[in-house]
């Protein structure tokens, strides 16, 4: 009996944690287009002020997902392009869109830190955050295309 | 001659080039503005040691026939391919063999092609380090028939494809998905079978897709679906089966889609409908034995169904024309509570949960009202 009390009282502390869970590759699917995750390379991820999970498949569709509801999050995490498989908070991230970048959704973007030296070149092709949101409510891209 | 690319290089435009059987440990062979046409006798290896791409090829008019291709290198920011063709137009790759492959056969810019009995296989267990199986991205007029396609990233990958058919290919245990669609027009695929998929199918963004004949099978996990629709609009659904999925088709933004004479048996759910989903018609279907046959989301509905059967059906047929007398309400309140509240589904097999059902059925209140199949058929279609 004690060790189910524990247990409950354990599942009631990691509920309302606002820690991000890592992804599932290969089992979680995008809370915005539904795909399977499986890139390491672009996934993205948030967690709501209630600490409710949101994992997304490209940062393209976090970006939608929050645009098109109006989200704020308090968490949100893309891939380090360059090291696939960790994760770094959108605010230590500079975003590129280019061509040569084939990530899930068609959205040709793609996340480096900051220190890199990928970002620190001249092109029009890099944005912060806040630069990327505008660019992506400018467009409204994928979903009213059509 | 002791290397492939020795070989190649010294050929000229409408060679026929021979491989003879044995292993050469060699990559990137590039064959370049030349017609050739490159037959493998006795499954000649071409082992790539994880290096990079195997054979690569930009030109016009050409074939490749009967090789073995292994151990493509990985990398999250080339393709690398076992056989990476663009640019190219009117060019054959059949019956050949690839084993631990990255990418199999990887088409860019590309036209007139035929992709056929090649068997790609790769071990798509560390989910980084896998590609496609056919991958083909901005091309036209290819045909992808005959293949098996096991253990990778996505079976068959189109990205910006038009005109194209893909056609009775088996794809089986890919991680993600066995056939996917993105911003892709004016396709058909038809006499396929998805096996134990990541899920089946996905066509996204995409219009004008003719699915036919195929099976959907076993796709089955938490969040796995069979077919997985979003953004697709004018598209046809005839003749498919659908056995033992979790969710057999999931449905978002499409619109204007004919489901007709498909068998949906035992899924968790036949259909699910989320937003936006308009002017879908659902004729001459058997659902039989799903968990839930439609799952819905909001209450309007201007979808139509139509001569279906279903096994869950109750009613009676007084006048023997076949048809049963009362319309049939394929949507439960139960399954709309699911869809609401997963964490529900406890409740699955309960007698509160029947009696609610029973009681929506009498008097709907919370399910759309006009969501009903008003001429069900007492006997199972056969099509």
């Amino acid at each position: 009996m004690k060790k189910i009390i524990y247990l409950l009282v354990l599942v009631l502390f990691t509920a309302c944690s606002s820690e991000p869970q890592p992804i599932d590759y290969g089992k979680d699917n995008c809370d915005f287009c539904e795909m399977t995750i499986v890139s390491k390379a672009y996934a993205a991820q948030a967690v709501s002020e209630k600490g409710k999970q949101y994992k997304y498949d490209a940062i393209e569709c976090m970006v939608n997902h929050q645009l098109q509801h109006n989200y704020e999050m308090p968490v949100n995490l893309v891939a380090n392009f360059e090291q696939p498989g960790t994760m770094i908070s959108v605010n230590e991230a500079n975003f590129v869109i280019n061509d040569s970048i084939k990530s899930p959704m068609g959205g040709n973007l793609a996340a480096f830190k900051k220190e890199s030296a990928v970002v620190n070149t001249e092109s029009k092709d890099i944005f912060n955050w806040q630069e990327l949101k505008t660019i992506f409510l400018e467009n409204d891209s994928l979903t009213t295309s059509y | 001659m002791k290397t492939i690319q020795a070989a190649v290089d010294m050929a000229e435009d409408g060679d026929i080039l021979r491989i003879k059987s044995g292993t050469y440990k060699e990559h990137d062979i590039s064959i370049i503005d030349k017609s050739l046409t490159i037959i493998g006798e006795g499954f000649p290896v071409i082992d790539a040691e994880m290096e990079g791409t195997a054979v690569s090829v930009r030109a016009e008019n050409f074939s490749i026939e009967g090789l073995k291709i292994i151990n493509v290198g990985r990398s999250h920011t080339n393709d690398f391919a076992g056989i990476l063709v663009s640019n190219a137009k009117n060019f054959e790759i059949k019956n050949n063999r690839l084993d631990q492959v990255f990418f199999g056969i990887l088409l860019e810019r590309s036209s007139e092609g035929t992709v056929s009995g090649n068997i790609i296989t790769s071990n798509a267990e560390s989910q980084s380090t896998s590609g496609n199986g056919v991958h083909i991205w901005k091309s036209e007029e290819i045909t992808v028939k005959n293949n098996e396609v096991i253990g990778l990233r996505d079976g068959i990958y189109l990205e910006f494809v038009n005109n194209s058919e893909i056609i009775n290919n088996l794809c089986k245990d890919n991680l993600r998905y066995g056939l996917h669609f993105m911003f892709s027009d004016h396709d058909l695929y038809k006499g396929n079978i998805f096996e134990n998929n990541g899920a089946g199918v996905a066509v996204m963004y995409s219009k004008f897709i003719d699915m036919q004949d195929n099976q959907f099978r076993k796709n089955w996990g938490s969040a796995s679906y069979g077919l997985l629709l979003k953004e697709i609009n004018d598209s046809e659904l005839k003749n498919n089966i659908f056995e033992d999925n979790t969710i057999a088709i999931s449905a978002d933004n499409t619109n204007r889609i004919d489901y007709i004479e498909n068998d949906f048996r035992n899924n968790g759910y036949a259909i699910r409908i989320r937003g936006a989903v308009y002017d879908n018609n659902f004729k001459r279907n058997n659902f039989l034995y799903n968990s839930f046959d439609v799952a819905y989301t909001g209450r309007l509905n201007n979808n139509k169904f139509t001569n279906n059967y279903w096994s869950g059906y109750s009613g009676y047929d007084l006048n023997r024309d076949g048809i049963g007398d009362v319309p049939f309400r394929p949507v439960t309140l139960f399954s709309y509570l699911v869809n609401k509240t997963p964490e529900a589904i406890v409740l699955l097999r309960s007698t509160f949960i029947d009696l609610l059902d029973f009681s929506e059925k009498v008097s709907p209140i919370f399910t759309p009202a006009d969501l009903i199949d008003a001429q069900p058929q007492m006997k199972r279609i056969q099509w």
